[in-house]
């Protein structure tokens, strides 16, 4: 097979699958996908970065990948790694699911250094602590919504 | 990763089993501190801290790859006798109050920026990049201590415990400097690019301006290249074990 068109259909595979922290944002509009490689004889190699070195999701979003790239017609054969670079940042998440983020769970991203931006109003928002419910995210509030919003933070 | 020297392989090994224990120790905070969010900022740090210590364990173990290497850095982490782990005795002692916890989280802390910096240029390429990875975690941790020390070394009576769970901790914080046997070798093949005491004055100094208080007037514990456990190792190691040994052949 073509080995583009054998990449194009593995990226959109790789593409179906969602971060367990986040169900319907996929991993590739998260940044996590860093490089893919096809061979002639239908080999894949997928290279993900994971978000932050604790994330215990690493072997559930590597096994999710492999099934996934496996039903790729053409696949002969999967190779998922974590690579140790290069260093996740908030700068990889994709316009698309930094939307959906804001609007499916009232998740902030950080934009640039200033102050982030409420997911509701778009008020500039006050850090609260650095940790979250969970690792991957501060807790801010927005003294226009007089409310709690989280940030997704490295 | 094959073809390790026993020195790296020891000095990674120490770093590993510090970063484990620290980890370890911090989520025994989760659901006992004195208030929410520092349920949540000690079990974050103490992610971090266990996600460091995969990583290092993943780098003997075999190339890295935290998920791949699995089962090894278990084995790793788990498995060894009281006399094969190379922590510091900072990292061992049992803390049941929570100044003498934030304290260590401190202390800790502030050591390990040195000790990532100490390998950010590694001939050893997964261990630079863990490093990279490390630091932009830790810039977290340390403005978590900072921030409450802040606010807790001025009042008198808070201040009154911190400072006895330093002069209580410096003898084994100086510890983390103790390198174990081999660093020289570490150093001549680039994985590091110095003797990690060569920061001790550094760290002292960061030490002075903290606390206000010389770390000099305290008595270092005996340098013992790693080898010696503190008492409270062996309860800390059973309870580490609890699950593992309910059924060590059951694959997770």
């Amino acid at each position: 097979m073509n080995t583009d068109l054998l990449v194009d259909r593995v990226r959109a595979a790789v593409a179906t699958v969602d971060d367990p922290e986040y169900p319907g944002i996929s991993i590739v509009d998260l940044g996590l996908l860093e490089s893919l490689d096809t061979t002639h004889d239908g080999h894949v190699a997928v290279g993900l970065i994971p978000t932050f070195s604790g994330c215990p999701a690493l072997s559930m979003i590597a096994d999710d990948v492999r099934r996934a790239v496996d039903a790729v017609d053409g696949v002969e054969g999967v190779d998922v790694r974590w690579l140790g670079a290069p260093v996740w940042g908030v700068d990889r998440v994709t316009e698309t699911a930094r939307a959906t983020m804001a609007r499916e769970f009232t998740v902030a991203v950080r934009i640039g250094r200033g102050p982030v931006a409420c997911p509701r109003c778009g008020s500039p928002t006050h850090e609260q602590s650095m940790f979250g419910p969970s690792r991957c995210r501060a807790v801010h509030t927005c003294p226009a919504c007089a409310e709690v919003v989280e940030v997704m933070r490295a | 990763m094959t073809g390790l020297g026993s020195s790296v392989r020891e000095f990674l090994l120490a770093f590993a089993d510090d970063e484990h224990l620290m980890g370890q120790q911090h989520t025994e905070w989760i659901g006992v501190a004195p208030f929410l969010e520092e349920d949540l900022a000690f079990s974050s740090i103490a992610q971090d801290e266990l996600g460091h210590a995969a990583a290092l364990y993943a780098i003997v173990a075999g190339d890295g790859d935290p998920v791949d290497n699995d089962l090894r850095i278990d084995e790793l982490a788990f498995r060894p006798s009281p006399d094969d782990w190379r922590c510091a005795q900072l990292v061992e002692v049992a803390s049941d109050d929570w100044a003498h916890a934030l304290v260590r989280h401190w202390l800790y802390d502030s050591a390990e920026q040195l000790r990532w910096e100490q390998v950010a240029q590694s001939s050893l390429i997964p261990l630079a990049e863990a490093a990279a990875r490390a630091e932009r975690e830790e810039r977290y941790h340390r403005r978590h201590a900072d921030g409450l020390l802040d606010v807790l070394l001025p009042a008198a009576d808070s201040a009154e415990r911190l400072q006895a769970a330093l002069a209580d901790l410096l003898p084994l914080a100086i510890g983390i400097f103790d390198p174990v046997a081999g660093e020289a070798e570490v150093v001549a093949t680039g994985v590091a690019s110095a003797p990690f005491d060569t920061r001790l004055d550094e760290w002292k100094d960061r030490v002075r301006h903290r606390f206000d208080f010389d770390p000099d007037r305290i008595e270092p514990m005996a340098p013992t290249g790693r080898l010696v456990r503190h008492p409270d190792f062996g309860p800390l190691l059973v309870r580490m074990r609890e699950v593992i040994d309910l059924d060590p052949a059951a694959v997770w």
